[in-house]
């Protein structure tokens, strides 16, 4: 399960390898045949409206219960059966729900990792962040006591801190590829980002190998940065942030855009967290926290002046939030528009999407298009009517690119 | 509160019926009061500032406009008329609001308040999901600061003894609901499930005194009650999330079924465990909002970290005291219903519709939109139901 890398390093030095089911899903989707799985989740009698890739889960799973073994046509080899469930309460609960929900069919053991999501104001609360930070770290010490228990062998704690050391140096590379996608034309589209990510966002048994993979990478993008060459293959007319979780099963869809000149130049999701210094840190667990958890003041501090980050912190304390924090990688990327992808089966990430469409609006001028469709499910999209809809956008861009000139915003 | 004249029944009635009256009348008085939402936020902090604790429900009347424009329809719909009613200044009388992480729509409604609603007051408590050691001591903390901000709102230090009382104040309130849970224990009940929703919902919209007083009057009303003609046959428990209003309810009980049973959070869950009594209150309430609610958003395992797994074993563990509630009301099925949306209740469905089974209970899943006009569908699906129960 995706679970914001915390798990990661002690699978690895365990000697463990993570298959994760909703990386599943989206092959199962672009593939073409989560159908079936779909179908048999609603069998089974889990409501549709839960999360696409947990569905596409529960078939599956269902499925091979039935045979014993991976059903003969599980697309890409199918998912073999687990040693453990390693569940999270990272970005939706769904993450736990659906592990505990497996145990009708699996005999696998399962750990959920807690995952603090304060509040703004209360994370800047005096001792907030450490307490969490502590917290973390105990929980993920009762985590490796639990697989040394299960696998009856000990962590390799020297490899594990090698891990931790090499994933955060190849998440330092692939976030300095998504920083040269500011420049105009953007050279990389979000469609490349979403075929490349997997290797920083899902733990993988070989950071070594992803970093020789986005060391070539970085050189690509860098030389279409030089020679002023898009990511889309056209020129660049319009430059738009995706937000929320993509089709994957219709990514075809974007080469449509891309012939209208709509390059994707950031998206919302799947980033890793920002470089930051943490060679004071010698424990190689707190050192995991650290840079997958940041504190909310850190990221103030380290975005705004010392002055503007006292007032930032200032409104947040008196009203829960600060609209300078909101989105400001739309503001980064100079962004003309916004396209939100509403999903009926993620809460997770369609809850806050209108809070975003009215920020962006209201803090940048950048307007937002709402598309309505799901990760895994294609009956749930209908690309012809996305298309229309982004064919009268455009007038939309259009018009707010003067009116954030006349604003002074800078693009 | 003066219910001089009015039965008690009658007095729950009419606050049911107009939640904010007597919380205005209050705040008239000088009484601050706070809006919570779902049941992990503790109230008997609240009480023990002498703070107000009011329940935050939406409105199954209101069709949702305003929200729209911050909510999109694919989330729960109970959550929306919440935010719908607050962007509409219907709870304009709160001096403050306290939220928990209770779900992932839920856990978004501070933010979206905090930006539109803008309440004097608000507070988020990042519960824990699991039961692991250091999850109990992260609640507990989280608990802290919570006190320390209602200090810092009330200008007020929360002396020790103050919480002590107010949690006895609150299981006192507890036990009185378990007694008039009792009354529905014979055939037929005392009292219907739809008095029974109408009291819960008023007590939650008073201060605790006042709703233990209030409570109790019910209790002797209803004990003095010639029996409920028996002309029903099946006795039914409803599980599910929050039921804020009796169209459901009175819907099930318009058909040949009591309601004499729930595993709902504005029935049972909230009354049928009691906040220990702790050295240091606040180990009670940690121990109590982490692990005292049967919501399914919290992963409940038998033994935090078990290497081994056994799926009977599993379900035994997390819904065994459905089984006593079944059996201790002598149920004759369940009514798992569900507003649209809501993935915590979702993802048990299978899993407690098999341990149903297994215990011999038939039950039917029952999803909808939370307006009243989604019942009248559901009650052809009942009806179909109770023939299948055949009682």
């Amino acid at each position: 399960m995706l679970d914001g890398g915390f798990g990661g390093p002690f699978l690895n030095a365990i000697g463990m390898e993570c298959v994760y089911p909703e990386n599943y899903g989206t092959v199962c989707a672009a593939a073409g045949k989560a159908q079936p799985y779909l179908e048999r989740s609603a069998a089974e009698g889990f409501p549709d409206h839960l999360c696409g890739y947990a569905r596409n889960c529960f078939g599956y799973t269902a499925s091979m219960a039935d045979v014993g073994q991976i059903p003969p046509d599980a697309p890409s080899g199918g998912m073999p059966k687990p040693v453990m469930l390693l569940a999270s309460g990272m970005v939706c609960d769904a993450r736990f729900k659906w592990f505990q929900a497996l145990g009708s069919y699996l005999d696998a053991p399962v750990w959920t990792l807690e995952s603090p999501r304060p509040g703004a104001r209360e994370g800047l609360t005096e001792g907030a962040y450490e307490r969490d930070v502590a917290f973390l770290v105990k929980g993920l010490r009762e985590f490796g006591g639990f697989l040394e228990k299960l696998l009856g062998k000990k962590i390799d704690w020297a490899k594990f801190e090698e891990e931790v050391d090499t994933t955060i140096a190849m998440n330092k590379l692939w976030y300095n590829i998504n920083q040269l996608r500011k420049a105009r034309p953007g050279p990389m589209h979000s469609r490349d980002f979403w075929s490349s990510m997997s290797g920083s966002t899902l733990s993988t048994m070989d950071p070594k190998a992803v970093t020789a993979l986005y060391l070539k990478m970085y050189d690509e993008v860098k030389e279409r940065v030089d020679k002023g060459i898009s990511g889309i293959g056209a020129p660049e007319k319009y430059r738009l942030t995706f937000i929320g979780l993509p089709p994957w099963h219709s990514l075809g869809f974007f080469d449509k855009l891309a012939e209208r000149g709509w390059n994707f130049v950031i998206e919302q999701t799947y980033h890793p967290p920002k470089p930051i210094d943490l060679s004071w840190v010698k424990d190689p667990v707190e050192k995991v926290v650290r840079y997958r958890f940041q504190s909310l003041a850190h990221q103030i501090e380290d975005t705004f002046s010392p002055k503007e980050a006292e007032e930032v912190k200032q409104e947040i304390l008196k009203q829960g939030y600060s609209p300078r924090m909101a989105l400001r990688e739309a503001m980064e990327y100079q962004c003309d528009g916004a396209m939100l992808h509403t999903l009926l089966t993620c809460r997770g990430t369609t809850a806050p999407l209108f809070l975003s469409q009215n920020q962006l609006m209201d803090v940048w001028n950048i307007p937002s298009l709402v598309i309505e469709g799901d990760i895994v499910d294609h009956t749930l999209f209908d690309p012809q009517d996305a298309l229309r809809k982004a064919e009268v956008f455009e007038e939309t861009m259009d018009h707010y690119k003067k009116v954030r000139k006349e604003k002074g915003l800078g693009w | 509160m003066t219910q001089s004249k009015k039965t008690s029944l009658a007095a729950a009635r009419e606050i049911y019926q107009d939640r904010s009256s007597r919380a205005r009348e209050l705040r008239a008085q000088g009484r601050q009061v706070i809006g919570y939402l779902c049941l992990y936020p503790p109230v008997e902090m609240l009480t023990a500032f002498g703070l107000v604790p009011y329940r935050l429900f939406g409105d199954m009347k209101e069709p949702v406009t305003r929200a729209d424009t911050y909510l999109p329809t694919v989330v729960c719909p109970f959550l929306r008329s919440l935010l719908d009613l607050g962007l509409k200044g219907k709870f304009d009388f709160l001096d403050g609001v306290v939220m928990a992480h209770t779900c992932d729509v839920g856990a978004q409604i501070p933010g979206l308040w905090n930006n539109f609603v803008k309440t004097p007051y608000s507070y988020f408590i990042d519960t824990p999901h699991t039961l692991h050691a250091e999850a109990r001591a992260q609640e507990k903390a989280e608990l802290l600061d919570f006190q320390k901000s209602l200090e810092t709102l009330t200008g007020k230090k929360l002396a020790p003894h103050k919480l002590k009382e107010a949690i006895e104040a609150h299981n006192r309130q507890r036990a009185l609901v378990r007694e008039l849970y009792d009354l529905r224990k014979p055939a037929p009940p005392l009292i219907t499930g739809v008095e029974i929703l109408q009291t819960l919902i008023a007590i939650m919209s008073l201060p605790v005194e006042e709703g233990s007083e209030l409570l109790a009057g019910v209790i002797r009303e209803v004990k003095a009650r010639s029996p409920l003609p028996d002309r029903k046959s099946t006795r039914l428990l409803v599980w599910g999330p929050v039921i804020h209003e009796t169209p459901l309810i009175d819907m099930i009980e318009s058909l040949d079924a009591y309601v004499v049973m729930d595993d709902t959070c504005v029935g049972s869950r909230a009354y049928f465990t009691d906040v220990k009594i702790t050295p240091d209150p606040l180990d009670g309430l940690a121990d109590y909002y982490l692990a005292g609610i049967k919501c399914p958003r919290t992963f409940v395992e038998k033994v935090s970290g078990e290497t081994g797994k056994d799926h009977a074993s599993d379900l035994e563990t997390r819904f065994s005291y459905l089984s006593k509630l079944a059996k201790d009301w002598k149920v004759d099925g369940v009514i798992l219903q569900s507003v649209r949306y809501c993935d915590s209740h979702g993802y048990e469905v299978p899993a407690v519709k098999e341990y149903l089974s297994r215990n011999g209970l038939p039950g039917i899943y029952l999803e909808h939109d939370n307006t009243r006009g989604a019942m009248a569908p559901l009650k052809t699906r009942v009806q179909g139901f109770l023939e299948i129960i055949g009682k």
